[in-house]
């Protein structure tokens, strides 16, 4: 009776538009009454062809259209750019920069992580502490905005430094608003261990153990959820997490609990280390004196831990204005893969906690794609990098030649 | 003359347009208090009724593989049967419209059409979210069902014990209740199951499991639109409306007399809109195995319990 079940499977489709993703990502999943038995990824609907975007401009451009790779952590993205193109320059960044780089990227922290509990909560069913941590997560976007000018692109990097200064009085409402986070993380994290039914819906439910986090290749909150110890920022500090250090926050159950938990103990740290680096900002300079605008040839890999784990950059110059080539893995492709195994066996109404908890952001993630073995077979044909690379060359030709351009 | 009146207590008032306008309103101070609970601000008080006319004014689409009268007849024998259970319970603290020896009966089971619609509606479309959303809707109807019919007929079912007054009549019954202790002290727990059954019934939050957005879009009525949509809409407005007067009337002390008395017979239906809101702000979203051995280990058990308590009582005395 095997076959009769294969064919009669009854798949429910979750996107590419559907209310429990509020970006572009499809997911079959086949259910036998209301447990998952199959699930299967499709992700690229998003791809915006950046990493070609990133060919065509110059080093400094590039840092603006590398910010908007992900809305909500564009910092970090733009940091791992600029620790890159700063290594390949050979400039020293003073550290009175790197520090309020710091300062940004765990702001940006405490954003992201806010924003995910509500949207965890929100497809738990718990709409009471999404709209609380919402609310709440204004207080840091509006200290951004105090810092930065702006709530979501902070722009705060330049090419060897910062953009802007940290002055007594950003300090100040920093602090404040610090405090009244930290009042409700507290809070928030009574809730989240102790509320009733809240539990019945995170306890025992998504379980990865040690072992399959490992094999599976997870990052960031979610590999650190099921006892993985890797933080970049202790592992390979960059920026200045060599000064003033973060705790790396790991627990054993691995369940949706413990990822719950997991993060917010980070944002709890993350207030500590904010406070600890505005009592001890190193003076200086915040851009180093001369940045070159021709870069030498060489090749850069620069990783940073996102709020949702580990962003790989590889950077390629052959010595001109612009990069030969850039590559960037943000931390949700290797965690996709660990929504896909936990989510056969459970059931149907967990495969959006389990979704969500690996904080998916499917337009970071969108990348070119190959799809191996996949219904649509139109192309067989494999490209090759130089392949792709002529087309793009070739496409942009055609497209000049009907605007008028004259070419040869 | 006795025509006309039937025809206006039927028709506009306290049955008819009144109960569509109250069920409204009491949909809207669902939705805004648990909006100010959640810190937000909630919709302005004509929101459902604007929502309610606009649905009736859009195009009605339906799904290929959808019977065509199955289709149109499931919204209204849904409110129709609503607006009907509504004949047999004091309304706004008023003498029921329609009376007969067994109503009470009636009207549960006429209170049940609802779900059985909304269930029905969604196994009759294609559409796989509905099919996994009218799948949930049986389940947790078999769940909820026998803890809260049996909770509904515990006063009843007491004063049989107690050998006085007894009856199935739920106009009687809320005279006998008018002259006594209010029955929420002497059976708090089949209250309160009964109360949190109402919240099952009408799938409101923890028990939205049928209609869980994040999973199945809008479950059973996620081919719905137009007129049936509205209809729908209606009828849980108005379930809302009968299920609390039930309720109260049973339990908290019937109607009593007096000019007065229909006031404060409101006053108790607020009341208890209130803990139900208060409860859906508190309450994550169970799942639907949850649901189902929530009712059937504590639900059932509970009401059992406080059967063997009323029959223990009545022994010892």
């Amino acid at each position: 009776m095997t076959t009769t079940q294969a064919t009669e499977r009854f798949i429910i489709p979750i996107g590419p538009q559907h209310p429990a993703l509020k970006e572009p990502g499809h997911f079959e999943f086949s259910v036998e009454g209301e447990i998952v038995t199959n699930a299967t990824v499709r992700l690229g609907y998003a791809h915006r062809g950046i990493e070609k975007g990133t060919e065509s401009r110059n080093w400094t451009q590039n840092m603006y259209l590398l910010e908007r790779i992900c809305g909500i952590c564009s910092h970090i993205h733009s940091t791992a750019y600029a620790i890159g193109v700063e290594q390949l320059a050979e400039v020293e960044v003073p550290p009175r920069a790197q520090a309020i780089r710091e300062i940004v990227a765990e702001l940006e922290r405490i954003h992201s992580h806010m924003l995910w509990l509500g949207v965890a909560a929100h497809d738990a069913g718990f709409d009471t502490l999404f709209m609380y941590t919402w609310r709440d997560r204004e207080t840091v976007m509006d200290i951004l905005e105090a810092l930065s000018g702006n709530r979501v692109h902070y722009s705060a990097n330049v090419l060897g430094g910062v953009k802007f200064n940290l002055t007594e009085e950003t300090a100040e409402t920093i602090l404040k608003g610090l405090e009244f986070l930290e009042e409700r993380t507290h809070h928030y994290r009574r809730v989240v261990e102790n509320d009733a039914f809240f539990l019945k819906r995170t306890r025992g439910v998504g379980m990865m153990t040690r072992e399959d986090a490992l094999r599976l290749g997870v990052v960031g909150p979610t590999a650190r959820a099921s006892g993985v110890d890797r933080d970049l920022r202790n592992d390979a500090p960059y920026i200045a997490y060599n000064e003033f250090p973060v705790q790396l926050i790991t627990l054993t159950t691995g369940d949706l609990e413990a990822r719950f938990l997991v993060r917010i103990d980070e944002l709890l740290d993350c207030y500590r280390v904010i406070k600890e680096i505005i009592a001890k900002l190193p003076d200086g300079p915040l851009t180093v004196a001369r940045m070159p605008r021709k870069l030498k040839a060489g090749e850069v890999i620069s990783r940073v831990e996102a709020p949702r784990g580990e962003l790989f950059y590889y950077i390629r110059s052959t010595g001109g204005e612009s990069p030969d080539r850039i590559k960037v893995r943000t931390p949700t492709l290797c965690n996709m893969g660990s929504v896909v195994t936990q989510a056969v066996g459970h059931n149907l109404a967990d495969v959006p906690m389990i979704l969500v908890g690996i904080d998916p952001c499917f337009s970071c993630n969108d990348r070119a794609i190959r799809i191996e073995g996949s219904i649509n077979r139109r192309h067989d044909h494999l490209w090759s990098w130089s392949d792709l690379r002529q087309y793009g060359i070739d496409f942009y030709r055609r497209q000049l030649d009907y605007s008028g351009e004259i070419n040869t | 003359m006795a025509f006309t009146n039937n025809l206006l207590s039927l028709l506009i008032f306290p049955a008819g347009l009144a109960l569509l306008a109250s069920g409204l309103i009491f949909q809207w101070a669902d939705r805004k208090m648990l909006a100010r609970f959640q810190n937000r601000l909630g919709p302005r008080w004509f929101q459902p009724f604007a929502d309610v006319v606009k649905l009736l004014s859009k195009e009605e689409i339906r799904p290929k593989g959808a019977g065509e009268i199955v289709f149109a007849a499931l919204p209204i024998i849904a409110l129709a049967s609503t607006l009907t259970a509504a004949l047999y319970v004091p309304l706004f603290g008023l003498a029921p419209i329609f009376s007969f020896p067994g109503d009470l009966i009636v009207t549960i089971y006429l209170l049940s059409v609802l779900s059985l619609s909304i269930g029905l509606a969604g196994a009759q479309t294609r559409d796989r979210f509905s099919i996994a959303g009218s799948l949930r809707v049986f389940t947790q109807m078999f769940a909820y069902e026998a803890p809260f019919i049996l909770a509904l007929l515990t006063p009843a079912l007491a004063l049989f014990i107690s050998g006085t007054e007894g009856s199935w009549e739920i106009a009687s019954l809320v005279d006998v209740a008018a002259t006594k202790y209010w029955f929420v002290l002497i059976m708090p727990i089949t209250f309160v199951v009964a109360l949190i059954g109402l919240m099952g019934k009408l799938e409101l939050p923890p028990f939205d499991a049928p209609e869980a957005e994040t999973e199945i879009v809008a479950g059973a009525l996620t081919e719905y639109s137009g007129r049936g949509l509205a209809l729908f809409t209606l009828a849980r407005a108005v379930e809302l409306v009968v299920g609390l007067t039930l309720i109260a009337a049973l339990y908290l002390g019937g109607v009593g007399t007096g000019p007065l008395a229909p006031v404060l017979f409101m006053i108790k239906v607020i009341g208890l809109l209130i803990i139900v809101v208060m409860l859906q702000t508190l309450l994550a979203r169970i799942r639907i195995d949850q649901t189902v051995s929530l009712w059937w280990r504590i639900g059932s058990i509970l009401v059992l319990l406080q059967w063997v308590l009323l029959i223990a009582f009545r022994m010892l005395r």
